[in-house]
């Protein structure tokens, strides 16, 4: 109803539809016992309309929901067109062309959520076997989630996501003490065993966490991240390159520029990619039906390129854009298990988030959980933070040489930081 | 603008869902939203008028005489009996699982039929006019300075409607609320960013807000080009009504939510009536409290909002809670069950948190502080209700030598350590008091609410790092 509304409509010069359909079902325990049993069924639909006018482009985004009337929509469009009217953008093109019905590979496209997610929860509190260990709290949501796009350009593209994400807190408590870490899991894959070596880990962690003294401050140290803030370190980065930020003046780095000037660590070289496996933020297609081109935007701590939407790609002059890429890689370092031990290290467990600037130069964060090598022993330390200079850290960055694939990362299993303060 | 008229006719058929899933389950609520959100925005090189972030559907809680259950789907239509079947369906148990599920107290249902408004002058401004204030802002911002790289100029304004249906409650809510943004990208010495939050629900207010503070976020943005690194270490600190706020939300606000009390995830759950800040400091939140963002009239399980004190004179007295948390602490809930959308489940949260203002001026505090920095606006923070440790980013910092504001800049400052301690330290409290309403909040790493936070100036001693 939708698309034929939008094609009746003879001031369009073009449009795109956005529609995802979710089907959940959600499990929350309180401790080991089951509090809410969730399930979901739902649509979410945004329309973009382009109206060109006046040698510009305008476009505007609108919603459709369930409840709403081919008279409604009838209105919505026409509020959306006089709302492009507004909007005087420079002019670029629709990706056109090209049908695909894509599906991320998973072992849980046919099972039934009920069992599937009485399984995961077995999974996960298998782990809890730790002596004064706890998992106080733990959320599944099983997901399958069909998106597709279509557009006034030939575009009808679906793919289809079966993907789970479990929350869960492990908690070790002795006496009136208690201490908790946070676990975020998610997979296309469901591999019981995987959920139960994973949730253990973070089980011992948190035992340690609870053992964990503050050390000796203030020090200056090499500290190792570990994948989710290497990620977020590396999407900063990358981000900064997107076509969007490169048009609007946002960004820091222009391509040619150095990231690592004078630096003798390892050199970055930083990949968008359209899908790791495993990771439910892979694609086949972004939010405009582009087709994914993987594009190096760093290279040897060189910017290399931009990467991002058509829309912002053309605005550069890019002739084919490469789509708005969501994963990333980093290509392996020089860094062995006997170089870190060279030196004392923090090793980040835990991070009550890593704050990035690229504008002001600073990488930080509060560590909840680190494991501190002195150069002869190991121990879990707390109650401390980190603070330096990014372009500094960026230069004498070091990378480890064995690779792991965790979430929408895969790349080196440490990133190692030179000189931070830790306070 | 009225109530939803698509909820309005809904209603007859939230009765008819409750009394047919009434057959099973001894308690059946359906809350019904419609949330309209416009966005308009300009910059240097584009601009947009769209939909923002709204939502349209229904969500149906039950409880089956031992535990919760819920489906949340886009409309109610046709036949509601083989609408609650195809819900009990959806919401089976694995037999193995259902033998795991808590045993709570059911919920109240109180009796009371209400209809709640609270108007805006949203109908005065056509998109046009507010896109030609955008525009004309940015291009001012850009004409100010040459330095201005970029400028961007947001209006959002958003409309709530909410109709919750048990069998014997049915209330509505109407209200709005809206945002102005201003924020400049400057190149100088170095590049930085710079911004401007207005909030109310009068959009002649936020546009003139947005119009006298252009030379401001300029002024701002200018000297952040030369703002420096802080050097580590613990130092005393005035904060602004922001970062008061910050403090209030993530120092404090996370760890007293009451669904965290019954996962023994919140320290707090066992400081009730004990000392946990300066004597002198006194903290609330509620949908009642203050006029802000969050300030509706019941929250998503139905319950009306609340003024709930959370430290008085220093001692932790109350918690928030929504309604499972409260029926399964035997608790009398406070009016913070609240969704991310209908899509999603509701939780203990936040509304607008604040510390109550003080006695002290301004300039007394900050003529108190040998060496130290005055803090100002929210970047981000993160919370640990069960540790309590915090993290919290401002944009920057002003340092104070001597009693004096320097026009030394530091940025960002990250402020870390424990709650107990960063709140003891706490020894004086402005006569000022504002609250920040464009915040949004989550819970762990997802579950997105809008919220505000703030208060009055607050001294306190805290590591920076």
């Amino acid at each position: 109803m939708i698309q034929r509304l939008l094609e009746q409509n003879r001031e369009l010069s073009g449009w795109r539809i956005n529609e995802t359909a979710t089907a959940s079902y959600e499990l929350f325990f309180v401790h080991r016992k089951l509090e809410t049993v969730r399930a979901t069924d739902t649509v979410s639909t945004s329309v973009t309309v382009y109206v060109d006018h006046d040698g510009k482009k305008g476009d505007s985004v609108f919603t459709v929901s369930a409840a709403m009337t081919e008279a409604d929509v009838k209105q919505k469009i026409e509020t959306a067109v006089r709302r492009a009217k507004l909007v005087f953008n420079e002019p670029y093109e629709l990706p056109e062309g090209g049908e695909e019905s894509a599906e991320l590979p998973s072992n849980m496209k046919d099972r039934d959520p009920k069992e599937l997610g009485r399984q995961i929860a077995d999974a996960v509190f298998a782990a809890d076997t730790v002596p004064g260990g706890s998992i106080n709290a733990c959320e599944i949501f099983l997901y399958r989630d069909t998106a597709r796009v279509i557009n006034s350009r030939g575009i009808d593209k679906t793919q289809q996501k079966h993907w789970v994400m479990i929350e869960a807190i492990p908690t070790f408590t002795e006496g009136a003490e208690s201490v908790e870490l946070y676990e975020d899991h998610r997979f296309t894959d469901f591999d019981a065993a995987k959920v139960t070596a994973e949730i253990a880990r973070r089980m011992a962690e948190a035992r340690d966490r609870f053992t964990a003294k503050k050390p000796k401050v203030p020090m200056e140290i090499n500290v190792l991240l570990r994948p989710h803030e290497i990620t977020e370190l590396l999407s900063e980065l990358a981000d900064d390159l997107n076509y969007q930020s490169a048009y609007m003046h946002a960004n820091l780095h222009k391509i040619g520029d150095d990231l690592q000037e004078n630096g003798d660590g390892d050199k970055l070289t930083v990949t968008m990619k359209a899908q790791v496996p495993g990771s439910e933020a892979s694609a086949s297609f972004d939010a405009d039906g582009a087709a994914f081109t993987d594009t190096s935007v760093i290279r040897d701590g060189v910017a290399a390129a931009n990467f991002g939407s058509s829309r912002f790609g053309q605005y550069l002059g890019v002739e084919k854009p490469t789509g708005n890429l969501p994963c990333i890689r980093a290509e392996a370092g020089t860094l062995t298990d006997a170089d870190m031990k060279k030196a004392p290290y923090l090793d980040c467990a835990s991070l009550s988030g890593l704050q990035l600037d690229l504008y002001n130069d600073y990488i930080g964060g509060e560590i909840r959980l680190a494991y501190y090598f002195d150069g002869e022993k190991t121990v879990p330390v707390t109650g401390i933070s980190m603070s330096g200079k990014l372009s500094a850290a960026l230069a004498a960055l070091r990378l480890s040489d064995r690779m792991v694939t965790e979430g929408a990362y895969e790349g080196p299993q440490y990133l190692l930081l030179k000189g931070m303060t830790v306070l | 603008m009225p109530f939803s008229t698509y909820l309005d006719g809904k209603r007859a058929d939230c009765r008819a869902l409750v009394a047919a899933l009434g057959k099973r389950f001894p308690y059946v609520s359906v809350l019904g939203t419609d949330v309209r959100a416009t966005a308009i925005r300009a910059d240097k090189k584009s601009s947009n008028v769209q939909d923002g972030r709204g939502e349209c559907g229904f969500v149906v809680k039950m409880h089956d005489g031992r535990s919760f259950f819920e489906y949340s789907l886009d409309d109610l239509s046709g036949d509601m009996n083989a609408l609650a079947e195809k819900i009990e369906t959806a919401v089976e148990l694995d037999p193995d699982l259902r033998a795991r599920m808590i045993e709570a107290p059911l919920p109240q249902d109180e009796p009371l039929k209400q209809d709640f408004l609270r108007e805006t002058d949203f109908a005065e401004y056509d998109e046009e006019t507010l896109l030609n204030t955008c525009k004309a802002l940015s291009n001012e911002l850009l004409e100010k300075d040459e330095h201005v790289l970029n400028a961007f100029a947001m209006i959002q304004p958003f409309t709530v409607s909410k109709l919750f249906v048990t069998k014997n409650r049915e209330l509505s809510q109407h209200y709005g609320w809206a945002n102005g943004i201003l924020m400049v990208v400057y190149g100088g010495e170095k590049m930085s960013q710079a911004r401007h939050v207005e909030g109310s629900d009068k959009l002649k207010e936020i546009i003139e807000g947005m119009k006298a503070h252009t030379d401001d976020v300029i002024q701002l943005a200018e000297h952040l080009t030369h703002a420096q690194a802080i050097e580590p270490g613990v130092y005393d600190v005035i904060t602004d009504s922001s970062i008061t706020g910050l403090i209030a939300h993530e120092a404090f606000g996370h760890g007293v939510e009451m669904d965290q009390f019954v996962k023994d995830r919140a320290m707090a759950k066992h400081c009730m009536g004990q000392y946990v800040a300066s004597p002198i400091t006194n903290m609330h939140d509620g949908a009642a409290a203050t006029h802000s963002v969050a300030s509706y009239f019941f929250d998503d399980d139905g319950v009306l909002a609340h003024d709930t004190q959370i430290i008085k004179d220093g001692i932790l007295v109350a918690g928030l809670s929504d309604l499972a948390s409260a029926s399964q602490l035997s608790t009398a809930p406070t009016g913070n069950g609240r969704r991310d959308s209908y899509k999603r489940k509701a939780y203990s949260r936040m509304t607008n948190t604040f510390f109550e203002p003080g006695k002290d001026k301004l300039e007394d505090m900050i003529a108190s502080v040998k060496h130290g920095y005055m803090l100002f606006e929210t970047n981000n923070g993160m919370e640990d209700p069960k540790n309590w440790q915090i993290q919290c980013t401002a944009e920057y910092g002003i340092e104070i030598v001597d009693g004096k504001l320097t026009d030394n800049y530091v940025s960002p400052v990250v402020m870390s350590g424990s709650v107990p301690e960063l709140l003891k330290s706490i020894s004086m409290i402005s006569d000022q008091f504002k609250v920040i309403g464009a915040g949004m909040c989550g819970k762990g790493y997802k579950e997105w609410v809008r919220v505000s936070d703030g208060g009055p100036n607050l001294k306190a001693r805290v590591k920076l790092g």
